[in-house]
């Protein structure tokens, strides 16, 4: 019943009324407005400086025409080619098994969403190379010694963020009643999976694709033990013949992930925004406001 | 497959690919023995109902008295333990949810956030494989039919919650249900709205001949809308009868105290079905209750006591509410007990609290019940 805004720590809690009545209000941001104005500048330029000045220093080492060459530098297709496809075969494989099981934890199992919060952390925890054995003993034969069995390595560590995007996203809405309503109304649970719940999931879904994206286009830890140059690993691997080259791939990765994620939150947001959906932030999900009676 | 209308039904194809013709009038529901427990809890306990064709009969009760549970097996979302549900003669126990042909509108907003009011009218006709053009054109008459054609391009954050209950009511009524269910669907909305869709879905209902079973724990919504009230508790059905019955003749203790307001007084029980209270003997309305003669309690209606004003009569009166056309006094008797006894308005006047009256029991049949 209760509208969750903002999982990731904020777990907000609305009451049915508050989304019906006064919904509109958003009560932790509320008194934003009561803080002096100069602070939050303040803030906003220390993070600025903080974030910002790093990458300025870097795009001075590198110069303008170290960026031109990057593209032309061995490996370069290669490596991009390859980390952006193990993100779709990863972000594929991720929402397949992460979607319906959440659904169905919130539809049939309740109980166990505890449960099932504590056993999606553990990728957090378990360190990244005792992952890397437990895939390699349990892996398909077919595919060790190819790069793919790395998505399976990265759907682990994706599933923290995906379970808890998408586990929002359910507590936002009344999942049991739509559900049921759209039984009532004759669709059996294809339909009611396809027309009702994932609809109603698009806000959700893309911030768990954003999260699981950016998870796998940044990853290099795994990627270097198995002996694979994805793109994290081919800039470290540059690096050390050519700095300069190295700095402005970064910084162009940096950015291209950057204007990818900003297109996926843009796009979502105009698309839920229309049907009256919340806008699209990696964690914060859209929640259906009503005006009351 | 086509789909076409003519006058009052709709002739469409069935999921299951066979041609069945559902009409609007006419079906008939009967709940046998139905039982169902929860753990330890029996939440329904041997109910039975029958429903005539075009009926609504609203369960009455407090909350866990397994009204809704009843309402749920009937929508196929829960399965009895034990009994079975008939729509027109055939047992449906088997039969899955979304093939049962039955409208519902649930308590809380059930609406698709993600559909249009008219998309959501139409979900059900789309789940019928009804063309868009015939299904967007019910469902407009629909809408114009809840009077909601001019939002027909709104999405549910945009309704307000009556307006919502409106859409979902005529989302329930688009796919011309057998059975419609209401699953206490005004709670959730403020008073005067309430009172408005209570009449609408009352009107709406009465104009389809729509067997209907509606589930609620406000009592005036019930007397006010039903053909018959079931009262229930603890799973079991207290009574099932016409509003005017249920309040004139309650069968028990229960559904007299659940229905209206009650007054409780002390009296004795006689032998040979009259008992004795505020000083006078009156027939028993309910001689076969398990209460032996001795001390028993009288119920009585505010209205069916008598009241004089009078100088050190046996009561005082200690609060006095206006209620419009009546006026509930409220008295305080001898040995701590206080009734509430309604009298017209002008009359009233006259009962300032500190009044000293004489309260009586008029000959009629009253109900006794155990002393409490």
């Amino acid at each position: 019943m209760a509208a969750v805004a903002g999982r990731g720590g904020l777990g907000e809690k609305v009451s049915p009324q508050a989304r019906g009545g006064f919904g509109r209000g958003r009560p932790l941001r509320a008194n934003t407005a009561e803080r002096p104005a100069i602070w939050r500048w303040v803030v906003l330029l220390l993070a600025g400086v903080f974030f910002l000045l790093p990458l300025i220093v870097a795009f001075r080492f590198a110069g303008i025409k170290s960026f031109g060459s990057v593209i032309s530098q061995s490996g370069f297709t290669s490596s991009l080619g390859l980390s952006v496809r193990l993100a779709v075969v990863t972000t594929v494989i991720t929402i397949v098994l992460i979607l319906p099981t959440t659904v169905y934890v919130h539809l049939r199992l309740p109980g166990i969403r505890r449960l099932m919060e504590g056993i999606t952390i553990l990728p957090i925890v378990i360190p990244p190379v005792v992952l890397i054995v437990g895939v390699l003993q349990i892996a398909p034969g077919s595919l060790k010694g190819t790069p793919y069995l790395l998505s399976l390595e990265y759907v682990i560590l994706a599933m923290p963020f995906a379970y808890r995007a998408i586990d929002a996203g359910l507590r936002s809405l009344d999942l049991k009643t739509i559900v049921e309503a759209s039984n009532s109304l004759g669709a059996g649970w294809l339909n009611t999976l396809l027309r009702v719940v994932l609809p109603n999931l698009t806000t959700a879904l893309l911030s768990a694709v954003v999260l699981t994206v950016a998870l796998v286009l940044g990853e290099y830890t795994m990627a270097s033990l198995a002996l694979f140059q994805t793109f994290p690993v081919w800039i470290y691997v540059n690096s050390q013949t050519s700095g300069q080259i190295s700095v402005a791939a970064s910084l162009l990765s940096l950015f291209v992930t950057w204007l990818f994620l900003m297109a996926i939150t843009v796009a979502g947001t105009r698309r839920s925004r229309s049907k009256g959906g919340g806008s699209v932030t990696l964690f914060t999900v859209a929640r259906q406001e009503t005006r009351g009676n | 497959m086509t789909a076409h209308i003519t006058g009052n039904t709709t002739s469409n194809a069935a999921a299951d690919g066979t041609r069945q013709v559902t009409g609007s009038r006419g079906t008939s529901v009967v709940l046998q023995n139905l039982s169902r427990a929860f753990g330890a809890t029996k939440a329904l306990d041997g109910l039975s109902i029958e429903m005539a064709p075009g009926e609504l009969v609203a369960l009455l009760g407090p909350s866990g008295c397994g009204k809704t549970t009843a309402l749920r097996i009937v929508a196929g979302f829960e399965i009895a333990d034990s009994g079975s549900v008939l729509v027109d003669g055939k047992d449906i126990s088997t039969i899955p949810a979304a093939k049962r042909d039955m409208g519902m509108v649930f308590q809380s907003y059930s609406l698709f956030p993600n559909m249009s009011a008219l998309d959501n009218v139409a979900f059900g006709l789309r789940m019928r494989k009804v063309g868009t053009v015939n299904r967007r054109k019910q469902a407009g008459e629909l809408l114009d039919m809840v009077g909601l054609a001019d939002q027909a391009r709104q999405y549910p954050h945009q309704l307000s919650g009556g307006q919502q209950q409106r859409v979902a009511l005529a989302r329930a009524l688009a796919i011309e249900p057998r059975v419609l269910l209401l699953d206490e669907p005004l709670s959730a909305l403020d008073a005067k709205v309430r009172l408005q869709l209570r009449e609408q879905i009352r009107t709406l209902q009465q104009r389809l001949g729509t067997t209907t079973l509606f589930v609620t724990h406000d009592q005036e919504e019930a007397l006010s809308m039903a053909d018959r009230v079931g009262v229930m508790s603890q799973g079991k059905l207290e009574q099932i009868a016409a509003p005017d019955e249920l309040y004139d003749h309650p069968a028990t203790a229960f559904v007299a105290e659940f229905v209206g307001v009650m007054n409780r007084l002390p009296g004795e029980l006689q032998s040979g079905g009259m008992v004795t209270a505020l000083s006078s003997t009156v027939p028993v309305m309910n001689p076969d209750a398990d209460v032996s003669p001795g001390p028993v309690d009288v119920l009585v209606r505010p209205e069916g006591l008598a009241m004089q004003v009078i100088e050190n009569g046996n009561g005082i009166v200690t609060t006095r509410t206006f209620l419009g056309s009546v006026t509930r006094v409220g008295v305080l008797l001898s040995g701590d007990v206080t009734v509430q006894i309604d009298k017209p308005s002008s009359e009233a006047a006259a009962l300032a609290p500190g009044t000293s009256v004489s309260v009586s029991l008029p000959p009629e049949p009253v109900l006794v019940t155990h002393r409490r």
